[in-house]
């Protein structure tokens, strides 16, 4: 996995990152901050759940950025380092995790590892802790993080070092008036 | 649109479900139309969802493409330096970055297929 940016970032001055590289595409770049901004609006599914799926992908697909990036509202909804911290093989056991992110962190490893793990119980589960419009929430969520974390790695983005940063929760950016 | 995450969203989030229609929508717009159909089938195929494109009348340019974009499901980490750099080749910068976008939704729409995300979500 490299860690030497495979594409120059778009924006003078700026090193190669995530969004300096997408301005080479601003409108691919405009419409997936606004998704992004707008799923993270959303209170359908709260954003602790949102991001303890992103934490197992960030683990799964091996990204360092994601992994080492937290976002704010998250904390606030108490997902603090010992919750986080049992987010990895054998979450099922953990009594720090609910029964609702047990089932979410399931899904999540189906569909970004193995969608046999999705088995009757487990999908029963699922939508017993979940709405079916928070499970379409979830859904594109983890979509996103893949592929963020996909795209992210195979454009040599990832950092070489990184300690853990808190940041704002990515939210949608009101029009100027 | 079409496709499972989509889908979903229409059924329970139309506003998410537009906002992603349009996020897929940039993205395969900067690529053209029959490579954007070419990494898809290629990618679908390498999760068992179809045959793999005839590429035996491809450029080379594109058949360098789809290599890589075969990798992208389960060899993420492996993709060389070198393998970048002759996508990168071939299509720009600008491009190589909509096409690491492109191919990187295509593997997820596959997954959320395999699951039955629709299902899920009771559609």
């Amino acid at each position: 996995m490299s860690t030497i940016p495979r594409v120059s970032s778009a924006i003078a001055g700026e090193p190669a990152h995530f969004g300096s590289v997408l301005a080479h595409q601003p409108a691919i770049a405009a419409r997936f901050f606004e998704l992004y901004g707008a799923f993270w609006g959303s209170d359908v599914l709260a954003a602790r759940i949102k991001e303890v799926a992103r934490m197992r992908n960030a683990r799964v697909t091996e990204c360092g950025f994601c992994r080492n990036v937290r976002f704010d509202k998250a904390l606030g909804e108490g997902l603090v380092e010992e919750v986080v911290d049992d987010i990895t093989d054998g979450y099922e056991t953990s009594d720090k995790l609910t029964e609702t992110e047990k089932a979410v962190l399931k899904f999540t490893d189906a569909l970004i590892h193995d969608p046999e793990l999705l088995n009757g119980d487990a999908r029963a589960a699922l939508q017993r802790h979940l709405t079916p419009q928070q499970i379409a929430e979830l859904g594109l969520g983890v979509s996103l993080f893949l592929a963020l974390a996909k795209a992210l790695i195979t454009m040599g983005l990832e950092p070489e070092q990184m300690d853990r940063t808190v940041l704002p929760t990515p939210a949608v950016l009101e029009a100027a008036e | 649109m079409s496709g499972p995450i989509h889908a979903s969203l229409a059924a329970t989030n139309g506003a998410l479900a537009e906002k992603y229609a349009a996020f897929v929508a940039a993205s395969e717009g900067a690529l053209s139309p029959e490579l954007v159909a070419l990494i898809r089938q290629a990618v679908a195929a390498v999760h068992g969802l179809g045959a793999a494109p005839d590429e035996s009348a491809l450029d080379e340019a594109t058949r360098t493409a789809l290599a890589y974009a075969r990798r992208m499901p389960f060899e993420h980490t492996a993709i060389s330096d070198a393998e970048a750099a002759a996508v990168t080749h071939h299509l720009g910068e600008p491009g190589f970055v909509a096409f690491s976008v492109v191919a990187a939704l295509a593997d997820a729409e596959c997954r959320a297929a395999q699951v039955d995300l629709p299902e899920l979500a009771g559609v």
